[in-house]
């Protein structure tokens, strides 16, 4: 009863946010149309003169969305060498340690978001698949006197499998998901996979329709992390899981000077060399520093209405892993 | 550590380089699937109401509030600054820049 209440009450939250975004024309922006009700949001002018940080500059807020595009834009195409590069391979783990976290079954339907080349969604359906082909051997040898036709049409089951998994990807940069599909279209995964260009403060998903919500190293880019968090709360269905990768504060003090050294000093040269961009590298090391401690962003997890919210450190807190519940 | 994480970097890529093997066997699904299929999950950000599907013109489109997003490249960009007004009773479409 307690469930159903919450699930009215959030009903009804709705419903009033709803009306007040039928204001959404002056967001449309129409060639030569009063270009400056279009620069804001639907609230009357008051965005346009609220600030925001970009890096460790102070930006207005609409601004801030504008130049975040403009960073991963020019970064696209060099976007997984310069990863392999400043992590030394290491985002790679990070990236396997959240899907061990997420420890996905078969048939989910996972929600992508900032998923930009989309190396969570690959790891989510090789991973999904894994444990769905670990399932069909372990059934195969629970059967007591398997006949070689039981064991062979086991191996080879092709037809529709019950529910797919399916990975949406979601992100606010055309050429991030660009680059992501031609990667996907030379490993050949072309099944359970779908892309679309989205804004994570306004997803276009319907309520209840994810199983897993995942943001792996987008969150400090977005200009209203709660608006964000809360709908993330919205798509998932109850009992849906919400996860966020995210660089974070690391409390040793000497690994945090040496890890303050290698991101100032280091981090921005490659970016130089590699990608031709110091000040989109420059930007990301500033807003690594601007993002939220690990405490801080749980509790911020928790207003938005999640549950169970937990955090893992990685790499002594160079990266978080949070994860919460809709419930 | 730098082995450990050489050794898994290598059996990611072998692993990956197997199951590229698999797929390419199992026969390329056509990306169209997923593109429909992605359609009937979407509504509109602005007001979560669903939306119609324009064959022609490739477009999704919000009757209510009368704007259109475009699918481009076979992906459908679904920013509310990105989407199209249509105004049906001038017959003017006013295209805009993203």
């Amino acid at each position: 009863m307690a469930a159903s209440f919450r699930a009215l009450s959030r009903k009804v939250v709705r419903q009033v946010r709803r009306n007040v975004t039928f204001g959404f024309r002056n967001r449309v922006r129409t060639a030569g149309f009063n270009p400056e009700l279009s620069a804001c949001r639907f609230c009357s002018g008051g965005a346009a003169g609220k600030s925001t940080h970009f890096g460790f500059e102070t930006v207005s807020e609409g601004e801030k969305a504008e130049r975040v595009y403009k960073v991963f834009e020019s970064v696209a195409q060099k976007y997984d060498v310069m990863n392999d590069a400043m992590s030394l391979g290491i985002h790679r783990l990070w990236k396997d340690a959240l899907l061990h976290v997420m420890n996905p079954q078969p048939g989910l339907r996972l929600l992508d978001v900032a998923g930009g080349t989309g190396d969570i969604s690959f790891r989510f359906l090789e991973y999904s698949r894994s444990v769905r082909d670990r399932q069909l051997r372990h059934r195969a040898r629970a059967n007591q006197t398997p006949s070689w036709q039981q064991i062979s049409s086991s191996y080879s089951s092709e037809e529709a499998e019950p529910v797919d998994s399916w990975a949406v990807v979601c992100d606010i940069n055309k050429e991030m998901l660009k680059v992501g599909r031609e990667r996907a279209e030379k490993a050949g995964i072309t099944k359970g996979l779908s892309w679309v260009v989205g804004d994570a403060e306004e997803l276009p998903f319907d309520d209840d329709t994810f199983d897993v919500y995942s943001i792996a190293f987008g969150i400090r880019n977005v200009t209203h992390i709660e608006q964000a968090l809360q709908e993330a709360l919205r798509v998932l269905k109850p009992g849906g899981r919400f996860l966020c990768l995210e660089f974070s504060k690391v409390s040793n003090p000497v690994l945090s000077r040496l890890y303050d050294a290698y991101s100032f000093q280091m981090i921005p040269v490659l970016g130089e060399v590699i990608a031709g961009d110091w000040k989109s590298y420059q930007y990301l090391v500033e807003s690594i520093r601007k993002f939220p401690d690990q405490e801080t962003f749980k509790d911020m997890i928790e207003d938005a209405g999640f549950f169970r919210v937990h955090y893992t450190n990685l790499t002594g807190g160079v990266v978080a892993i949070h994860s919460g519940f809709k419930l | 550590m730098f082995l450990i994480s050489a050794r898994r970097l290598a059996a990611h890529s072998a692993s990956l380089l197997l199951n590229t093997q698999r797929r390419l066997s199992s026969g390329l699904k056509g990306d169209d699937r997923s593109v429909e299929s992605v359609l009937q999950l979407l509504v509109c950000p602005l007001s979560k109401t669903p939306l119609r599907y324009n064959k022609e013109t490739n477009e999704l489109i919000n009757e209510e509030l009368g704007i259109a997003y475009p699918i481009i490249d076979g992906i459908p960009n679904m920013i509310p600054q990105d989407a199209k007004l249509i105004k049906k009773a001038e017959g003017i479409e006013e295209p805009t820049q993203s």
